[in-house]
């Protein structure tokens, strides 16, 4: 929308990259943020499986010392 | 019934989430920064987020320091960890506008520094608990460190006022002039990304109480 205001071919040209540039850092940064909580959940569901293992075989093991 | 609440808030988070995406994604570009402008979505939520889980984890720290009951230092450790995901997130999408708006990714002015300071101060709580075995001693130096490391909060919120920093100033406080309707959507965001962060805080206070639960069997199958 700026870029029809302004006078030559090379601002419009620079005026577009501008935009594009922004677009694409835009989109990097929200990924990047989303990614991060994404992968500590599947760290977090990861871990969940590993207690629930440790609590079952431990509460065999005493089932079977008792 | 605690899995049920857990899961319809995580449903809830995720639904509002996407509802705002869309929101966001139609909202004017700002007039001098453009689209990379809509990034203060995510990343003041994530900062506001953040922080409150530092100021729940001061509170539980202080609480068990008081009763001695661990129910308080799994809060702590819980809303530690996921508060760090979330300053993380805030760290990385200020880097990338910082690198559209002001040409770098990374500045030494007091805001910037004393949030990743505070981002450290609390992957060192972290590992300060897998260094100490002892689970009372752990529980303790713990909730004492929580307390000196929150120490940093205030000073992340209020650097850009005690000190002339390249960050920009408030928009919503301190004379801010964010636009309201602009505001709104912003609440809205704050309240999905707070619904996420309290799903995940409480699925991971289970986790902690499964680990005391671990750790009480272990013991059983010693004394055996």
């Amino acid at each position: 929308m700026y870029a029809l205001l302004l006078q030559t071919a090379e601002d419009v040209t620079r005026e577009l990259v501008r935009l594009q540039r922004n677009y694409e850092f835009l989109s990097y940064g929200l990924i990047i943020a989303w990614v991060i909580l994404v992968i500590y959940v599947l760290m977090m569901v990861q871990r969940e499986r590993k207690l629930k293992r440790e609590i079952a075989s431990l509460k065999a093991m005493l089932e079977d010392r008792k | 019934m605690r899995d049920k609440l857990l899961f319809a808030l995580g449903a809830f988070a995720i639904i509002l989430l996407t509802r705002n995406i869309y929101v966001i994604s139609g909202l004017p570009q700002e007039a001098s920064q453009g689209a990379i402008f809509k990034i203060i979505f995510f990343h003041v939520p994530m900062a506001i987020t953040a922080l409150t889980c530092a100021l729940v984890a001061f509170v539980a720290s202080v609480l068990f320091l008081v009763t001695k009951n661990f129910v308080w230092d799994a809060a702590a450790v819980a809303v530690t960890e996921v508060g760090l995901a979330f300053l993380a997130g805030n760290l990385i999408t200020g880097s990338i506008w910082g690198r559209i708006i002001w040409g770098i990714w990374w500045t030494w002015d007091a805001r910037l520094t004393s949030a990743l300071v505070c981002w450290l101060l609390y992957a060192g709580y972290l590992m300060l608990r897998r260094a100490i075995e002892e689970p009372t001693q752990r529980a303790t130096f713990a909730a004492v460190f929580s307390i000196f490391a929150f120490i940093d909060v205030p000073i992340v919120i209020f650097s850009i006022k005690w000190w002339r920093t390249q960050h920009p100033q408030p928009v919503f406080w301190a004379g801010g002039s964010f636009p309201k309707d602009w505001s709104a959507v912003m609440g809205w965001n704050l309240l999905a990304i707070m619904a996420l962060c309290a799903v995940m805080a409480a699925v991971r206070l289970r986790q902690e109480e499964a680990q005391r639960e671990i750790d009480s069997l272990r013991r059983m199958a010693h004394a055996l």
